[in-house]
């Protein structure tokens, strides 16, 4: 291997960043770190949302896409319920995040917002009530096509759009009176895996991802507890469900990786949407792993700071034990790394390098982490032989100084400083 | 062939001082021993053990590769107590190990060991050696675990240091050369490494015993120890770090 001596890197450079990074790209509406009860960003922007719904009724027609909501609040009490818009026919776009590869921020949030999610209170145990509504909301979620419904609400459907931090947004809410719905298809190996009550959830969700299932689907199945032995089975909070299928997934295609040959070249990919900007870097080594995200002021989770905020999360060899820093966002890029590697039958150290600009102003879900680096790893690559000439075209394609992503990446510096056994002859 | 008698002790000690590198192990067994030398996935360290026949309570083989998934060992260890005596055998036509634990008998398959590499040991020009109680040098790797990810080793006409350095605060052991137990400095010496596998590869030398550091200036470190009374000796080399030239 060819060793390059890499004078331009002063030592300064590898102390960790020292400016605060915002408190709400580690929150995200979670955690409620700023000590109110709601979290303001979201609540603001749902009140700044101009988006006009028709739903001024009790009653609600229209085919569920499918779609289904599980809420985290009140946990184990979680309101449960499909998502519903007053369109009947083939509404399956609105909620398959897999085919939003060209549409704009502006058709995405006017779509996403006509979904009227209906509430139900359950605790997450109670998956089988013979309730209809839980017992329907399950059905909608094994679906495979759109399945018309019909609900009655207790009151007139509230509130304009909802974002999240994982989840997708949706439109005005109100609490289930009833609920009917049309004749169900379900997905076939979903069926399968569902009155499989002796198969593990993580290996039912392993098995449907190798026959092909939809990530989301996979996703919509687990959030109604349709997986796993009889009695572990319950409702999972729809964000939760997300990560979930993201990590037991990417965990699993990771082990393959590494069964793979290493690529012999540093490999560049870019890709940009949502005012997002995507930069991946494959070096020829073993597995490993970042995902650092830079956030400029006025972005959704940097809106009142005056600096760009960066955030990092990473794994060597081993993987990580404790959750990412980063949130789900981590899991979803993992898993679409080790999709594209195992397509080539190749290994690597990957990092991922985002610049969210000022144009991103709204939380669109974890999907768009998962489809944009999917998208990247479709692209043709450029293609280095040294990291300092990867490293140049990084500088080049994005704004922040490549020294402050350098500071703030565990695994640039490692490549940068650490050296290895066979650099000693 | 293979069969052998040896405490549960020896084997937990192979394992402690390899599964932190490795996942996977060649062993060659041969007359005059166990040979395991193997690197990292990430190529920034390197491991060498050799286990003699003498800390055997019964030892017979002839030169065959054995792969052993050291997970799975490790886990066979725990069934049995660190004085038990194993017998261990090499089941050729099935290519198992058959591992016999007072009554309980664990075969286990064992790895195709066609593709693991046989890697060379650099030649490395390393002037300082100094020997050390393993548990000073613990005490300095803990400290620097909780401000930095980087350690430097020095060693001067003096004495010994490790010294690392986070964004306000400094860790620095300094040992004078008459605490040695060896001291052989001709130059001073500096390299630095990452914290994580040094540790690791302090980890396994129990308490007080000793281990020889061979050092030199922005080179790998060696080190070098023994285990199972002397009848076990292995080294670690470790690449470092370059920071700024």
């Amino acid at each position: 291997m060819v060793y390059v001596r890499r004078k331009i890197y002063q030592k300064k450079l590898f102390r960790q960043e020292k400016t605060k990074v915002s408190p709400c790209l580690i929150c995200r509406g979670t955690k409620l770190l700023c000590g109110k009860d709601r979290c303001p960003i979201l609540v603001r922007l749902s009140f700044q949302a101009k988006v006009s719904t028709k739903i001024n009724s009790l009653a609600l027609e229209g085919s569920s896409p499918p779609s289904v909501f599980v809420g985290r609040i009140g946990y184990p009490k979680v309101a449960i319920g499909p998502l519903v818009p007053p369109i009947l026919g083939d509404t399956s776009f609105i909620d398959t995040p897999e085919k939003w590869n060209d549409i704009t921020i502006d058709r995405f949030v006017d779509f996403r917002s006509h979904l009227v999610r209906g509430r139900y209170i359950v605790d997450v145990h109670d998956v089988d009530s013979s309730n209809k509504i839980v017992e329907y909301t399950r059905e909608l979620a094994l679906s495979k096509y759109p399945v018309d419904s019909e609900v009655q609400f207790e009151k007139k459907p509230s509130g304009k759009i909802s974002f999240y931090d994982h989840a997708q947004p949706h439109g005005p809410t109100a609490p289930i009176k009833e609920l009917e719905i049309g004749n169900t298809k379900y997905e076939p190996n979903i069926e399968k895996a569902f009155y499989d009550t002796d198969l593990k959830a993580r290996d039912a969700i392993l098995e449907l991802y190798k026959k092909g299932v939809l990530v989301s689907s996979i996703q919509k199945a687990f959030s109604v507890g349709a997986f796993g032995e009889k009695k572990h089975r319950k409702f999972v909070p729809t964000r939760w469900s997300i990560t979930a299928v993201d990590s037991i997934i990417s965990a699993e295609l990771r082990e393959r990786t590494k069964e793979n040959p290493i690529i012999n070249e540093y490999r560049v990919y870019k890709f940009e949407r949502f005012d997002n900007r995507w930069v991946i870097l494959m070096m020829p080594t073993s597995w490993r792993y970042e995902l650092i995200e830079a956030w400029y002021p006025k972005t959704t989770w940097n809106p009142y700071g005056y600096d760009i905020s960066m955030y990092n999360s990473y794994e060597f060899y081993e993987g990580r034990k404790t959750y990412a820093e980063i949130g789900g966002c981590y899991y979803a890029a993992r898993l679409a790394i080790n999709e594209a590697l195992n397509r080539e039958r190749k290994q690597a150290g990957v990092i991922v390098l985002r610049e969210a600009h000022p144009g991103y102003i709204l939380p669109v879900g974890v999907w768009n982490v998962r489809e944009s680096v999917r998208s990247a790893l479709k692209r043709e690559y450029e293609k280095f032989d040294t990291l300092e000439e990867a490293l140049e075209s990084i500088r080049k394609t994005m704004d922040i100084p490549l020294e402050r992503w350098i500071r703030n990446s565990a695994l640039l510096k490692d490549a940068l400083t650490q050296r290895r056994i066979e650099d000693f002859k | 062939m293979f069969e052998a008698k040896v405490k549960a002790e020896i084997i937990k000690a192979m394992i402690d001082i390899t599964s932190h590198l490795i996942n996977e192990a060649k062993l060659n067994v041969r007359k005059d021993g166990i040979f395991l030398r193997a690197v990292d996935p990430a190529h920034v360290a390197m491991v060498d053990l050799s286990i003699k026949p003498s800390a055997f309570e019964d030892y017979r083989a002839e030169d065959i590769e054995i792969g052993v998934d050291l997970d799975k060992l490790g886990g066979i260890m725990k069934l049995a107590s660190s004085s038990d005596v194993l017998s261990l055998k090499y089941e050729e036509s099935t290519n198992k190990l058959v591992i016999q634990i007072g009554n309980l008998t664990r075969k286990m398959g064992l790895l195709d060991t066609a593709g693991m590499p046989d890697p060379k040991v650099p030649n490395l020009n390393l002037p300082a050696k100094v020997t050390l109680k393993a548990s000073e040098l613990m005490q300095g790797i803990k400290a620097s675990e909780a401000i930095s990810d980087h350690i430097a080793l020095i060693a001067t006409k003096d004495g010994f240091e490790l010294f690392a350095e986070g964004d306000m605060d400094t860790v620095n052991l300094k040992l004078p050369k008459d605490l040695l137990m060896e001291f052989e400095v001709p130059e001073r010496c500096k390299s630095l490494f990452s914290i994580d596998y040094f540790s690791n590869m302090i980890k396994p030398i129990k308490g007080s015993q000793p281990v020889t550091l061979y050092l030199g200036n922005d080179n790998p470190v060696k080190i070098e120890f023994d285990f199972a009374d002397k009848n076990g000796h292995a080294f670690y080399l470790l690449a470092p770090r370059i920071e700024s030239e």
